[in-house]
């Protein structure tokens, strides 16, 4: 798929080694490390840890004790607390098509704070609970509860700083004049944030559909959640592709490129 | 293009604001704040039959966390318009609201946590009730320099017809004096600064939700005016 983005956006790419001179090559990067970045993730959650899908909150304290103290828990916090640095990448990669919109800069603001916020309460900190129970042998049983629940839950339950990103990133979507993004995923994304709010419940039931690892609150989520990123990424693609080279910042540097001007745009 | 987006960002502010207000009255640690001087099993005690007004709120805040940061953005796209060489202020402003919400959602689950089980031992749950007041109040750090960076752009504006009024200034710098005592509430368990006292909870939480009041209006009145001049935003 790469190499037909490169020929799309440039035709003399293929036959040179100036690939490095594609003008979009830094949006190109950015892109490309998101499914990397969701690939990762989903091997360390699933198949090296166990993290996910989340173990019940009703297990037994055997249970917990040997999830807390396995060694490849400690490997995926380790490969986790590394990577999640990409998560800003991902982040940007939106947050550079919210500022070509003609939309005010307090949006991509809004989507900064939500973006940072969330990396850590959802991210990081529920890493720290996992790998600090995994690092030390001999802590008693309690304590590796306390931090099986506070990993589950930062997880799980952060709904928060994500919301006010989406909002932003939704509301943005639909005031926009140079239709960057198409307008149904404006409504598309406030919907989808909307109904993932009932993870909210997660800090109560213990059990259940609405616990962290229910029916409702996990599955149900996800089934909503997985196709929704996958189509804003598809939008964001298409966005990315159809900017046309005039408009970016490295335009006066760029010589040989033989995009066309798609459509005028409206600034702010 | 009119500033739509940001009087829309704007005027949620009251709801949300709103939704804090209820949530501090509600809850169920703050009336009166837990003292720092209580023993843990009587801190285990509180959880254990204050369940599920602590649930609720932390829940009510938990989506609403977030939901304060249209203002300090709207702010923060004031300041870029204020006459200074440099963003070097928005972004440290920007910066500054991200690292304040992260320790204000982290209180807020510390909360979750502990009263997500309150039968765990007492020990963890005095300790969870302790760190959710660390983060609640100690970090006040980044509050005070948001402040100061939106009163130092103010001071520099070199534009003849400033950005914000220079009052707001002056207002920005003192409300970030009277919440800097809170940053000690760490070295005391009673008196004005503990975490329950007079200058770190009930002078702080009233300060801020004047600030909040008083910068919505502020913030208000700029953007009507940004609107009638149909200036060029950056």
């Amino acid at each position: 798929m790469n190499e037909r983005v490169e020929v799309a956006d440039n035709p003399a790419a293929g036959t040179s080694p100036s690939w490095r001179r594609h003008p979009k090559l830094d949006q190109w990067i950015a892109f490309w490390i998101v499914p990397g970045f969701f690939t990762l993730f989903g091997i360390v959650f699933v198949p090296l840890s166990f993290m996910m899908p989340p173990r019940s909150p009703g297990s037994s304290t055997p249970e917990i004790v040997g999830f807390m103290q396995s060694h490849n828990l400690l490997i995926a916090c380790a490969i986790l607390t590394l990577s999640f640095g990409l998560a800003p990448i991902t982040n940007a990669c939106y947050v550079m098509q919210v500022k070509r919109m003609s939309v005010s800069p307090v949006f991509r603001y809004t989507i900064i704070v939500g973006a940072t916020t969330g990396a850590i309460v959802g991210m990081l900190f529920p890493m720290f609970c996992f790998g600090l129970g995994a690092f030390r042998t001999g802590y008693d049983p309690p304590i590796l509860a306390m931090l099986f629940d506070f990993g589950y839950l930062a997880y799980i339950g952060s709904l928060g700083c994500f919301c006010i990103m989406w909002m932003a990133f939704g509301l943005a979507i639909l005031l926009d004049r140079n239709n960057i993004l198409p307008k149904w995923l404006g409504y598309y994304t406030v919907w989808q944030y909307l109904t993932e709010l009932m993870a909210a419940p997660v800090w109560i039931a213990t059990s259940g559909p609405f616990a962290w690892d229910g029916l409702m609150t996990f599955w149900f989520a996800m089934a909503l959640y997985v196709p929704w990123q996958i189509i804003v990424y598809l939008c964001i693609y298409r966005a990315i592709k159809n900017q046309p080279v005039h408009e970016l910042e490295n335009a006066q540097f760029v010589v040989a490129s033989s995009l066309p001007a798609t459509r005028p745009t409206a600034h702010a | 293009m009119s500033t739509r987006g940001q009087r829309i960002l704007l005027w949620t502010t009251p709801a949300a604001g709103a939704l804090f207000a209820v949530a501090c009255l509600l809850f169920p640690v703050f009336s009166p704040p837990l003292s720092p001087a209580m023993p843990p099993e009587e801190v285990a005690a509180f959880f254990r039959t204050n369940v599920t007004g602590i649930l609720g709120v932390v829940i009510l805040c938990n989506l609403i966390a977030g939901s304060l940061v249209p203002l300090f953005a709207v702010a923060a796209v004031q300041i870029s318009r204020t006459a200074t060489s440099s963003s070097v202020f928005t972004y440290a402003y920007i910066m500054c609201v991200g690292v304040s919400i992260t320790a204000f959602i982290l209180a807020d689950y510390c909360w979750g946590v502990a009263a997500f089980r309150p039968e765990r031992d007492p020990q963890l749950i005095s300790l969870l009730n302790d760190m959710a007041w660390f983060f609640f109040i100690a970090p006040v750090g980044s509050i005070a320099v948001q402040n100061l960076c939106l009163a130092l752009s103010i001071y520099l504006d070199a534009r003849p017809d400033p950005i914000f009024p220079r009052w707001v200034a002056h207002f920005n710098i003192a409300i970030a004096a009277l919440l800097i005592p809170g940053a000690f509430s760490i070295l005391y368990k009673s008196g004005p600064l503990a975490w329950d006292g007079a200058v770190s909870f009930t002078l702080r939480l009233l300060v801020f939700a004047t600030y909040i009041v008083v910068m919505f209006l502020v913030l208000l009145r700029i953007v009507n005016r940004q609107g009638s001049e149909r200036e060029v935003l950056a």
